[in-house]
This record gives C-alpha cells, structure tokens and sequence, in this order.
C-alpha cells in the first residue's frame, strides 16, 4: 500500500527566550510510516508533543532537523497542501462570515474554486448536518456547531489526507457518534484520517493505528490489535464449570485461575496454549471460545506512560 | 494570484464589519451630502461674493474657487481619512495571528508571501475604495457645478492611498513581530503626526541646535522614515494643479514600502505558529 505519511527523524526544539534559557525538546527523533486509507490516532499527555507533531506536517511549525512526506512529497512545498484538510484545536473562523461564506472562502484557499450555490456546498453541510444554519452568521453557533462547520471545511476540497486535532471537542454524544460515522465513510473512500484527540475510547473505536507520544518521544506505534491483544494471556471458556478437582491437575501444571466456565492462561508461546488444551481434552472438557485477552487502548496508555 | 485575490477580498470584507470602516464611509457621505446641498442651494454668484473677485474673469474666478473647494476636501481627507484607516488597519495582522486563525490560514496550500501580499492588497483596497468614494463624486458634483473637468483632484486619491499603503507596510511588519495593534497604530500616529513634520521641518530645527550630531541624525531617519508629511503637501498641490517638482520623497517612501514589506514577509515566512 502507498504511504500517506512518512516522518524520518523528526526534532524540534523551540528556543528558550532571554539569556541562558533552555530550549524545549517538544519532538525527539520521531519516525513511522502511515499507510493510505486508514485511520490513525495520535495519543500522549498534555505536551507529549502531538499538536507540534502535526503542525509541522501541515507546514505551521518548522522541524528542527528530520525530515517528513506527504504521499512522497516533501512537506516544505506549501503545494503539498492541497492534499490535506486541517481540523484545528480551538479553531476561529471570521465571525463576520456566515457558515456558507466560511466554506467558500476555506475552499477557495484550497484551491478549491466554488461558489455559495455550488451543490458541494450543500452535500458537504448536510452531510455534517449544518445545512439549516448555512446563512447563519457564525458568531451564534454554538461550539458543536462551530466543529461540525470546522470538520466540513476539513473535507470541502476532497483532500486525501484529513488531519483532526480534538474533532469531538464540544460535541454531544450523539454528534460524536456522528462524526466517527463521517470518519469511517471517508476512510471507505480511500481516505486518510489522522486524530490528535484525548479521548482514548473514541480513538480506540474509529483507529487502525495508532501512535502514543510522550515527552516528545514515540513510545508505541502500532495497530489497535497489535497494541492491546496480550499475547501472553488466553481466556479459554468452557462447556460447562470444571470441578475442584479437574482444576487442581490443570493448576499443577499450568499458572491457570478459575472463574465459573472461564479459564485465565498465562503462557510463554503457542505450545503452552495447545498442550493445555490437549490437557483439557484428556479430561473430557469442552471448549466453547478462546480468546487472547485484550486490554483497553487507556490501560496501554497509561502503562506506555508509566514506563516510559 | 487567486491566493492572493481571496485573501484580500477577506480582508475587504473584513475591514467592512468593523464600525471604523463604516463610520469613514458614513462621514465620506456625509461630506458628498453637504457638498450637494452647496451646490444646489448656493448660486455661482454666491460664492463669487464670498472670494475676493477683484474684477477677475468669471472663468479664472470659478477656478479659483474650485481649488479652494478641493483643498477644503483634500487637507483634512489626508489627516483625518489617514488617521481613520490607521486605526482600522492597525489590528489586521493581529487578528490574522491569534491561535486557531494563522494555523488553519497556513494549513492551506498557500506561501506566506501570498498570505502577506494579500493582507497588504486588501487593506489598501479598502482605503482606496473608500477615498475613491469621495474624491470621484465630489470631482463630478464640482464638475457639473463649475464646469470644470480637470483629473488633477482625482490624483489624489493615489497620493493618500499610497501614504497610506507606506504606513500599513510598517503596520504589517509591528503586527507580525509584536502582535499588537495598539503597537502598530501608535508607532504609525508617531511617524505620521509626530517624526515626518518634525523631519520635514529638520533643516530649520537643525540650525536651532547648532548640533551636527543632531543635524546627521535627522537627516538619516528623514531618508529611512515614510515621508508623510512631505506626501501630504504634495498632495494638496496635485490637486490644485500644480506638477511635482521634487520626486524624492515618493521615491524613498516607496523603497521604504518595498523593504518593510519584503522584511514582513521573511520574517513571517520563518516563524513558528
């Protein structure tokens, strides 16, 4: 598949001010590679460095050394930007505008030549369901309001890379649901997503990859699967509960624990798994499911954080 | 270009939601009203009666009292429309660069050069546009009145527009180094009202001091600071007809437009936001 984005060594370190003040290290050497077509969730605590991580990809924000490309062209050529559309965190629009006058103008600068009559204009705010107030000025939207106008000037020009920084911020469950539905239709049209958000749930629903920053350094990257399946930990369920005794053998052999028709292995590799299960025939036990225990996109991250 | 022309016409649009802006449109009606009614209510005899006619032909007696009339308009235009469009520009650029509006503006396929240059156009646009306003239909009230056509009054409206575009230039640059407006307009009040009569006036001053310390000093930020007030009666006199005998000051204002804006684009251009 062809890469979206390719980020190779990327620092940046903002000068202190005045005399013999330390920078600050706000990225440290980050590299990985995005696919196109998926959905990537960039995670870390306040000042892990996520917004400058993507400013320096949107051309905002200069890299201290490292370099970054956007479907193989260099970031540094301003052009490059007609392939993205850009959601930012606590975003203002002209509050003189109203929401239609807003999309115009955004689409324009995209390179995007339409005008207020444009069908795009409609598809694009209906779709974030803000049609009824596009001759509205903007400055009495609410902040929900305010998103979902922000999120349709993201994809107004039909960029092929959609960078959101807290896409959901303001917006009540039912819009969110809303959003992660747009989210999940652009993705099936080939699109790239990237999503700079704090919630680890939503994230976690919608991304196939994602990315955990800290103190400016990448400290897991990788699929959803790939970072909260534990490998080391099955949960073998079974027909019926096994008694006290049939429990003793198995706890003899294998650190097993018990709770009603489940059984929590922990193993070392797949031979373990398949001579305990041999185990479990030997004793006439059926199995119903096997599972690899999976844990949550938050515990991953607080552990990411911890030990980091 | 397209960049550049959209960035513009939202400054334009910009300019237009803020009272400032209004309010100059307002006053520039008010004063066409006012000459309108003049006109209307006041006979050419009149106004005979109230210059010194001293048995001139009624030909060079309309124009005397057509330069008058332009003067009357183009004086306090230059200071007051100035000092308006100053004050209105001044908080452009700080707007532009607050948190959440630079970052989605440079997100765009757009160079900041563009980004900048449509800032300078659309702020001088509005002036122009606004200045026009005046001048074009006062020159066609007088020209109906006293049958006189001459262009020499509308050159004006390049005159002012230009002062002010030198000064929006600095305005430009204050703003992306400082973020302030109030920084911005203060330094051009100063260099409108206070340096450039003052520096205009250097060479009466400089023989006061008796210092030539002083002397070389203004004489350097004479050739570095807009010479607005040296733009202001050049104004006046294209006006009234005169031709330009000295285009110094024109010159070395307009080196100064160029460089300061180059320098706000550089410095724009290398910024983090």
């Amino acid at each position: 598949m062809d890469s979206a984005i390719q980020i190779s060594n990327l620092t940046k370190v903002f000068k202190g001010r005045g005399l013999g003040k330390n920078g600050l290290k706000a990225l440290d050497d980050v590299s990985f590679e995005l696919e196109q077509g998926i959905i990537f969730g960039l995670l870390g605590p306040n000042g892990a460095g996520k917004t400058t991580l993507i400013k320096i990809l949107l051309g905002i924000v200069f890299p201290t050394s490292g370099s970054a490309e956007i479907q193989g062209e260099d970031i540094a050529n301003y052009k490059v930007r007609k392939k993205i559309g850009y959601l930012p965190e606590n975003h203002k629009f002209p509050n003189y505008l109203t929401g239609e006058d807003v999309i115009v103008y955004y689409a324009k600068l995209n390179g995007f030549n339409i005008d207020k009559n444009s069908p795009r204009i409609s598809e694009i705010l209906q779709l974030v369901k803000m049609d009824k107030w596009r001759k509205t000025k903007i400055k009495k939207y609410s902040k929900g309001m305010l998103q979902r106008l922000g999120l349709a000037q993201a994809i107004i020009h039909n960029p092929e890379i959609i960078f959101l920084d807290e896409p959901t911020d303001g917006v009540d469950p039912i819009g969110r649901k809303e959003i992660r539905d747009i989210l999940v239709e652009l993705k099936k049209k080939g699109k790239s997503i990237f999503i700079n958000s704090h919630l680890l749930s939503e994230v976690e629903l919608v991304s196939d990859k994602v990315a955990i920053l800290d103190k400016g350094k990448l400290v897991k990257f990788g699929t959803v699967d790939e970072l909260t399946i534990d490998k080391q930990i099955c949960e073998i369920k079974t027909e019926v509960e096994i008694n006290d005794d049939q429990f003793e053998i198995l706890r003899s052999i294998f650190e097993v624990q018990r709770n009603k028709n489940i059984l929590t292995l922990s193993i070392n590799s797949n031979s373990d798994l398949n001579n305990f299960m041999d185990e479990l025939r030997k004793l006439s036990i059926n199995i119903t499911n096997v599972n690899q225990k999976r844990t949550s996109l938050e515990d991953l991250f607080i552990n990411s954080l911890s030990n980091s | 270009m397209e960049n550049i022309i959209t960035i513009s016409n939202l400054t334009v649009r910009e300019a237009l939601s803020r009272k400032i802006i209004i309010t100059f449109f307002a006053i520039s009606t008010f004063v066409i009203i006012i000459f309108a009614l003049l006109f209307s209510l006041v006979t050419f005899e009149d106004f005979s009666g109230m210059v010194n006619a001293n048995g001139k032909d009624p030909i060079n007696l309309a124009s005397e009292i057509v330069k008058g009339l332009k003067l009357f308009v183009v004086a306090p235009l230059f200071g007051g429309g100035l000092f308006l469009a100053i004050f209105s520009a001044s908080s452009f650029i700080p707007n532009m660069l607050e948190k959440g509006t630079v970052d989605l503006l440079i997100s765009k396929p757009i160079s900041r050069a563009q980004i900048i240059l449509g800032k300078f156009i659309g702020g001088v646009l509005i002036v122009l546009i606004n200045i026009a306003y005046l001048i074009i239909i006062l020159w066609f009230l007088i020209g109906i009145k006293f049958g006189i056509w001459d262009t020499d009054f509308l050159y004006s409206i390049l005159t002012i527009t230009f002062t002010f575009s030198a000064l929006y230039s600095l305005i430009i640059l204050i703003g992306i180094l400082t973020q302030s407006s109030v920084l911005a307009m203060m330094l051009s009040y100063l260099i409108f009202f206070v340096l450039s009569p003052i520096l205009a006036a250097r060479e009466t001053i400089a023989a006061f001091l008796k210092s030539s310390l002083m002397e070389s000093v203004m004489d350097i930020l004479y050739y570095i600071i807009p010479k607005t007030s040296e733009l202001g009666t050049l104004t006046s006199e294209i006006a009234l007809g005169y031709s330009i005998d000295e285009f110094q000051p024109i010159i070395s204002t307009s080196l100064f437009l160029i460089l300061v804006l180059y320098i706000s684009i550089i410095i724009f251009s290398k910024k983090d936001y």
